[in-house]
C-alpha cells in the first residue's frame, strides 16, 4: 500500500539480541575497578522539619568510611523547570526520606551501617499533606522563598502562598456557555499517587577525575538534561558544560521516572567530593518509591453545560495537584493538563484551572500519561454519568462532541488531523458496543465501558533532537542519538527510518544508547514525543548522507543527480537501468578516478529537528495565543469485565484499544506498547495506590503492599486498532503514541464497573475491596479524601 | 540490598550437633530455607549472632506417613509438598495451600516449617494445621515435645518454641473415611500475595456423620480455629440454611483488623463468603466432584 521497504514493517528490534543474551549492561553490571566507593544516604525521618544540628562525629569513626558529606558541601538549588530543589536539605527537610547527607565508603555495607550512627537533631514542624490544608489561608508555607525561584516563563507562581504553578485556560464565555446549556452537571473525582516501578531501580555512579572532568553513569531517560542540570548546579566549582560527560547504559524502564534529574544528582556532586574516585550511588526499592518522583494525586472538580440534544456547552474544570515538597518538573504536568483538560472534545466555553499544590508528600513528577490518565479518570467518568441522565448513549454523545482537524483547541490554535471519529466507530464495534451478554455464573455481572483519550507531547517550545550518521566500509551504518531505548522500541525504529531513506536493510545498522561526548544533543526521552522528534532528525541525518552520495557519484562520474536513488545498498539511476554502484565501494574510500585519485570520502550524515512553530508564551489569564502542543495524539478505547458480585474480583475477557498515531512505523513494537501500557493503566485504577500515614511516611514502599500486574492479571484479549491520519510534520507521518496506551483505562474500568452494577465510584483505585463494600452500602474509610475548599463560583483573579 | 550485621554461619552435619550449638548461642537463628530469614537481615530486624543452617540434616527432608498422619520434615519445601505423591493422593489440600503460597521461586526455597516458624498472622499454612489438630515436633537436647497446632501459635510472630529447640516437622492426621477440604485465599489480584484473609474447611463422614473442622488464616493475630461453627454444623447435612447459618456465626470467631492490605469490613464479609464457597466446594469433593484441588475459587 505504502510502497515502503522497512517503514510500517514489523522489524526485529535491534537491541533483542543483546538484551536477550545478557551482554547489555545496565548501570549496577559496570566495572569501575577496586577503588569504587559507595554512598549511602542519610534521610530525613520527619516529613517537615527544621535541621538543628548534624553530628557525623561517630560514623567518621567507623573503619571504611572516607567522608560524609551534608548540605553544607552543597548549598545550590536545581530544578528542570523551576529551581526549587536541593542537592542535600539545607535548613529544613521537606518530606519523609529527603536526602540530608551521605555517607561515602569503601563498602555498601559500611555505608550503611555508618549512615545509621549519622546524628541528625530535628526541630520536628506540622506537616502539610493534602491540598487541601496548604491552600488554607494559615497553611505553613512550604517554600517562603518561592518569590525568588528562578522557573520558565509559563510557570505563575503565587509567592506567600504553596501555590507553585497556577495554569488558567479561558477559552469564550463561561457564563454564557453554561445560560446556553439546559443541564448542567457537576461532581469531584479524586486520584492518588503511584509508583512507575521500573523493574530496575535508579542508581548513577559518579567520577570527578584529577583534571577536574565529570563523567556520570546514569540509569537515564535524558543524559543531556542531566548534562545541563550538572553543569548548572555544579557551576559555583567552576565545572562547565564541556567538562560534564553522561554515559547511559541500558535502561531497566523509565516510565517518566527517569527523567530530568532526581537521585542522579548525588553521585554528581558526591563525585567532586572524592576526587579520583568513582562514586555510586544505587536506590533500594523503598528508596525508589519514597525518593524518585511520584506521580501526582489530584482532585478534580468539573462542571459541564449540555445541552437536551448532548451538544457540550461549557466545561469549568478545578485541578488540585498534590504536588509534593519540591515541584521542578511537576508543575510542567499541571500546565500540560491544564491546557487540555477538556480531553477531546470541542468545547466552545472553557475555564480550567490547574493549580500545582506544595505539600510534605514526596516530589512529584512524570509518570507516562503526563497529567492526562488522572484527568480523564474523571472527565470520562462523568461523560458517561451525563449520557445517563440524558438518556443518550455514551458512545453517541462521545461521537457528538469529539474533536476533529480544524476545530479550535483550549488556547486557540487548531486540532491536527485525526482519525477520532474512525477509532470510536471501529473500537465500539470490536467490542460489540450494545450487545449485554449475562453471565451463566448468577455470582458475575458484565459490564462494558468506554473512553475517549489524547494527549500532546509536554516539551518546552524549542526541545530539541538531533542526530549523526556514520556509513562504514560494509556500507553498514552507526547512527548516534541521544534518546534513550526504554522498552518503547526506539533504537529499531531509528534503523527502520535510516534505513528506509538510504536503502539499507535496519539489521545492518547500529543504533545504541548514548554518550554525551560523543553523541549529538537530544533534550529527553519524554512525552510521546522521541519517533517523532527524533525521528526527523534521523530522517534529516539520512537524507543529508544521501545528498552526498548523489554530489560525490555526480562529480566523480559526471551523472545527473536527479537521476539517483538508492536501493538494495546500492545506487541506482532513473534514466540509466542498466546503472548500479554499490554503496559499499564508495562510501568511506570515495570514487576512484581515471587519473587515480578520488572523489569523495566518509559520508557522515547530520540532521537536527527542533519544531519552529511551538510556543510557550500565552496570555496567562488566558493561556489564549502561542502554540504550546506540537500535536494531539487521540483515540479510543472499551472494555468487557466480569465482576463477582460478592468479592468485587473483576476479571477481564477483552480490551481494545484504537488509537491514531498517523503512521505506524513498526506494528509488533506498537502492540507491545498497546499491551504495556493497558496493563500500567490497568493496574492504577485496579489495585495500585501509593498510602501514607499521618505523618506523612509512605506505608508500602515495597511490592508485598504496593501490587503491580503479574501475568497471570493480564486481560484475555488486548486488541489493538491502528488508524493513520498522517502528522504532516512527522517522519513518515507519524506522531506520538507511547504514553497514551495507558491514558483511558482507568475510566473504561470505572464505566463498566457502572455498567454492570449500577453504582459509581469516584475514586481511584476501584479496589475489588472497595466495589463488594460499594455494593453493601458501605463506604471505604480511606476512599473518602477530604476537597478543596474552593467554591466554584468565585472566579479567582 | 544487603545485610550489614556480621554473624558467624554454621552448618552442622547431625541433628546432636545442631543441638548442641542451638543450646549453646542464645541469640542463633535457624536457617531452613530462609525466605524470611534473609529479608529480615537485610532489613535489620533481627540482629543474630549466629546463624545455624540445617540444610545438611537430611533426616528433615522427608515427607512420611506415620501412625495415621502425615509427617512433614522441617526442610520440606512447598514445592515438595505440590510434587509429593502421598500427599496428592492422601491430603490434596496441602497441594491446595501449598500452590497460593508466594511464587514458584519462593516455593521451591520456602519451607512449610519455616511458614509456621515465623508465624505471621497470614500465614498460609497454620489454618490447615489447627483445624485437622496437627502436631508440631520439637526436639532440644533433653527432650522432644510434641505440641497442638492451637498452642503453638501464641500470638502473631511468636510460636511456642523455647530457648534451645529445634522444630524437626509438623503432622497432621489423616482423615480416615471420606472427606473433602478446601483452602481459600483472598489477595489483592491474581498474582502472589500474602492472605487478606483465608479460610479452611474439611468436611468428612464418620459412620456417614458430618464431622466439618474449619479455621480462617489473617483474621486474627494466630490461625483462628473456628470451634463455634463446627459445633453448629457437626452431624449436620450441608445445605442452604446451615450455610447461611455459619455464614451468621463468622463475626463471633474472627476477629480481623483493617491495615494496608484490608479493612476489617472487607476481611469480615469475605470470611463469610469464602465459607461458603469453601463448604460447598468441601462436599463437592466429598462425593468425588466439584472443582479440581489448586483451582480458584474466589
Amino acid at each position: 500500500m505504502s510502497g515502503y521497504k522497512y517503514i510500517g514493517k514489523s522489524t526485529v528490534r535491534v537491541d533483542g539480541k543483546v538484551k536477550i543474551s545478557g551482554a547489555a549492561q545496565y548501570i549496577d553490571d559496570l566495572e569501575f575497578g577496586p577503588g569504587l566507593l559507595f554512598a549511602e544516604i542519610v534521610e530525613s525521618p520527619h516529613a517537615y522539619a527544621r535541621i538543628k544540628k548534624i553530628d557525623c562525629s561517630k560514623a567518621l569513626k567507623v573503619e571504611g568510611v572516607v567522608k560524609i558529606v551534608t548540605g553544607k558541601e552543597f548549598p545550590y538549588r536545581f530544578g528542570l523547570y523551576m529551581h526549587d530543589r536541593y542537592i542535600f536539605a539545607q535548613d529544613h527537610v521537606r518530606f519523609v526520606g529527603e536526602q540530608v547527607g551521605a555517607v561515602i565508603a569503601r563498602t555498601p555495607e559500611i555505608a550503611k551501617r555508618a549512615s545509621k550512627l549519622v546524628r541528625v537533631d530535628y526541630e520536628v514542624l506540622e506537616p502539610v499533606l493534602d491540598v487541601v490544608t496548604a491552600l488554607l489561608d494559615n497553611a505553613p508555607l512550604i517554600h517562603p522563598e518561592l518569590g525568588k525561584y528562578q522557573h520558565v516563563p509559563w510557570f505563575f507562581p503565587e509567592k506567600n502562598t504553596n501555590i507553585a504553578h497556577f495554569r488558567k485556560v479561558r477559552k469564550g464565555n463561561m457564563n454564557e456557555g453554561f445560560k446556553e446549556a439546559d443541564y448542567i452537571f457537576e461532581d469531584t473525582y479524586t486520584v492518588p499517587r503511584y509508583a512507575h516501578c521500573s523493574i530496575e531501580t535508579h542508581g548513577a555512579v559518579g567520577l570527578f577525575d584529577h583534571s577536574r572532568r565529570l563523567t556520570v553513569w546514569a540509569a537515564s531517560q535524558s543524559p543531556h538534561t542531566q548534562r545541563h542540570l550538572f553543569a548548572e548546579a555544579l557551576a559555583p566549582l567552576g565545572i562547565k558544560h564541556k567538562d560534564v560527560r553522561v554515559i547511559a547504559p541500558h535502561v531497566g524502564g523509565g516510565f517518566g521516572g527517569k527523567a530530568g534529574v532526581s537521585m542522579e544528582i548525588l553521585a554528581a556532586s558526591l563525585a567532586t567530593a572524592v576526587q579520583g574516585s568513582p562514586v555510586k550511588v544505587l536506590w533500594s526499592r523503598a528508596q525508589e518509591f519514597y525518593n524518585t518522583y511520584q506521580r501526582q494525586g489530584v482532585v478534580a472538580k468539573m462542571r459541564f453545560g449540555v445541552k437536551n440534544d448532548g451538544t457540550i456547552t461549557a466545561l469549568e474544570q478545578k485541578l488540585y495537584w498534590d504536588a509534593g515538597a519540591y515541584v521542578e518538573y511537576g508543575a510542567n504536568v499541571v500546565n500540560a493538563a491544564g491546557l487540555s483538560a477538556t480531553g477531546p472534545y470541542r468545547i466552545p466555553n472553557v475555564y480550567i484551572d490547574s493549580v500545582c499544590v506544595y505539600t510534605n508528600l514526596p516530589p512529584g513528577g512524570p509518570y507516562r500519561g503526563f497529567g492526562y490518565s488522572e484527568f480523564l479518570f474523571g472527565l470520562e467518568s462523568h461523560m458517561n454519568e451525563i449520557a445517563k441522565k440524558l438518556k443518550l448513549d455514551p458512545v453517541d454523545f462521545r461521537r457528538k462532541n469529539a474533536i476533529c482537524e480544524g476545530d479550535t483547541l483550549n488556547y486557540g490554535g487548531k486540532m491536527n488531523p485525526s482519525g477520532l471519529l474512525e477509532c470510536i466507530d471501529k473500537v465500539a464495534k470490536e467490542i460489540e458496543w450494545g450487545k449485554k451478554r449475562v453471565s451463566k455464573d448468577p455470582r458475575k455481572a458484565i459490564g462494558k465501558g468506554f473512553a475517549l483519550f489524547w494527549k500532546a507531547p509536554a516539551m518546552p517550545p524549542n526541545a530539541a533532537s538531533s542526530a549523526f550518521l556514520k556509513f562504514n566500509e560494509d556500507a553498514s551504518l552507526n547512527i548516534l542519538v541521544s534518546a534513550m531505548e526504554i522498552g518503547q522500541g526506539f533504537l529499531t525504529v531509528m534503523a527502520q527510518i535510516a534505513g528506509e531513506v538510504l536503502g539499507i536493510p535496519p539489521e545492518k545498522i547500529r543504533v545504541e544508547t548514548p554518550d554525551t561526548d560523543r553523541n549529538p544533543y537530544e533534550w529527553q526521552t519524554v512525552a510521546s514525543h522521541i519517533t517523532w522528534s527524533t525521528g526527523n532528525a534521523v530522517k534529516k541525518a539520512a537524507m543529508d548522507a544521501r545528498e552526498q552520495i548523489f554530489d560525490i557519484a555526480s562529480r566523480a562520474l559526471g551523472k545527473d543527480r536527479n537521476s539517483f536513488y538508492l536501493e538494495d545498498e546500492t545506487l541506482k539511476s532513473r534514466t540509466e537501468p542498466e546503472f548500479a554502484l554499490s554503496l559499499k565501494n564508495f562510501v568511506i574510500n570515495g570514487i576512484m578516478m581515471k587519473d587515480g585519485t578520488f572523489r569523495g570520502g566518509p559520508i557522515i550524515g547530520r540532521g537536527m529537528f527542533m519544531p519552529e512553530f511551538a510556543s510557550a508564551i500565552s496570555d496567562p489569564q488566558t493561556s489564549q495565543g502561542g502554540k504550546p502542543n506540537v500535536h494531539y495524539t487521540v483515540g479510543a478505547s472499551a472494555i468487557e469485565i466480569e465482576i463477582d458480585r460478592e468479592t468485587g474480583k473483576i476479571t477481564i475477557p477483552k480490551v481494545v484499544l484504537g488509537v491514531d498515531c498517523g503512521k505506524v512505523l513498526n506494528p509488533d513494537l506498537l502492540r507491545g506498547q498497546v499491551t504495556g501500557g493497558m496493563l500500567q493503566g490497568l493496574a492504577t485504577v485496579l489495585y495500585e495506590e501509593m498510602r501514607f500515614d499521618s505523618k506523612g511516611k509512605l506505608l508500602n514502599a515495597n511490592f508485598t503492599d504496593y501490587k503491580i500486574p503479574t501475568a497471570m492479571d493480564v486481560p484475555d484479549e488486548i486488541v489493538s486498532i491502528f488508524v493513520e491520519h498522517e502528522q504532516p510534520d512527522g517522519p513518515f507521518g507519524a506522531r506520538g503514541v507511547g504514553e497514551h496506551t495507558m491514558i483511558p483505562a482507568a475510566p473504561i474500568i470505572a464505566n463498566a464497573i457502572e455498567d454492570a452494577l449500577g453504582i459509581r465510584i469516584k475514586s481511584m483505585p476501584i479496589t475489588a475491596e472497595k466495589i463488594a463494600l460499594a455494593l453493601k452500602g458501605l463506604d471505604l474509610p480511606q476512599a473518602s479524601r477530604a476537597e478543596p475548599p474552593v467554591c466554584f463560583q468565585k472566579t479567582s483573579t | 540490598m544487603s545485610i550489614t550485621n556480621d554473624f558467624e554461619y554454621v552448618k552442622p552435619k547431625s541433628l546432636a550437633e545442631t543441638l548442641k550449638i542451638l543450646v549453646k548461642n542464645k541469640n542463633a537463628m535457624v536457617l531452613a530455607g530462609g525466605t524470611d530469614l534473609v529479608g529480615s537481615l537485610k532489613e535489620r530486624t533481627v540482629a543474630p549472632d549466629l546463624v545455624i543452617d540445617i540444610k545438611g540434616l537430611k533426616e528433615l527432608k522427608k515427607i512420611e506417613k506415620k501412625g495415621g498422619a502425615i509427617h512433614i520434615g522441617a526442610l520440606v519445601t512447598f514445592s515438595e509438598l505440590i510434587e509429593s505423591k502421598l500427599v496428592g493422593k492422601r491430603m490434596p489440600v496441602l497441594v491446595e495451600i501449598s500452590k497460593k503460597v508466594a511464587s514458584v521461586g519462593i516455593r521451591n526455597r520456602a519451607t512449610f516449617i519455616g511458614n509456621i516458624c515465623s508465624a505471621v498472622p497470614c500465614l498460609d499454612s497454620g489454618p490447615v494445621l489447627v483445624a485437622m489438630g496437627g502436631f508440631v515436633h520439637v526436639k532440644s537436647r533433653l527432650r522432644t515435645r510434641k505440641i497442638p497446632a492451637e498452642k503453638w501459635f501464641i500470638h502473631a510472630r511468636k510460636t511456642a518454641r523455647k530457648p534451645g529447640e529445634l522444630v524437626i516437622g509438623a503432622s497432621i492426621p489423616l482423615p480416615r473415611e471420606k472427606n473433602g477440604a478446601c483452602y481459600i485465599k483472598l489477595g489483592r489480584y491474581q498474582g502472589e500475595d500474602l492472605a487478606q484473609a483465608s479460610v479452611f474447611v474439611h468436611l468428612s463422614l464418620k459412620n456417614k456423620i458430618p464431622l466439618y473442622q474449619i479455621a480462617f488464616g489473617s483474621v486474627a493475630p494466630v490461625p483462628r480455629r473456628a470451634h463455634r461453627i463446627e459445633k453448629a454444623l457437626n452431624g449436620r447435612k450441608l445445605n442452604h440454611e446451615l450455610v447461611t447459618e455459619a455464614r451468621n456465626l463468622v463475626a463471633s470467631v474472627v476477629t480481623p483488623i483493617t491495615d494496608i492490605r484490608a479493612t476489617r469490613e472487607y476481611r469480615l464479609l469475605m470470611c463469610e463468603v469464602m465459607l461458603e464457597r469453601a463448604l460447598l466446594a468441601a462436599q463437592e469433593r466429598l462425593n468425588g466432584r466439584g472443582p479440581a484441588y489448586g483451582v480458584n475459587l474466589i
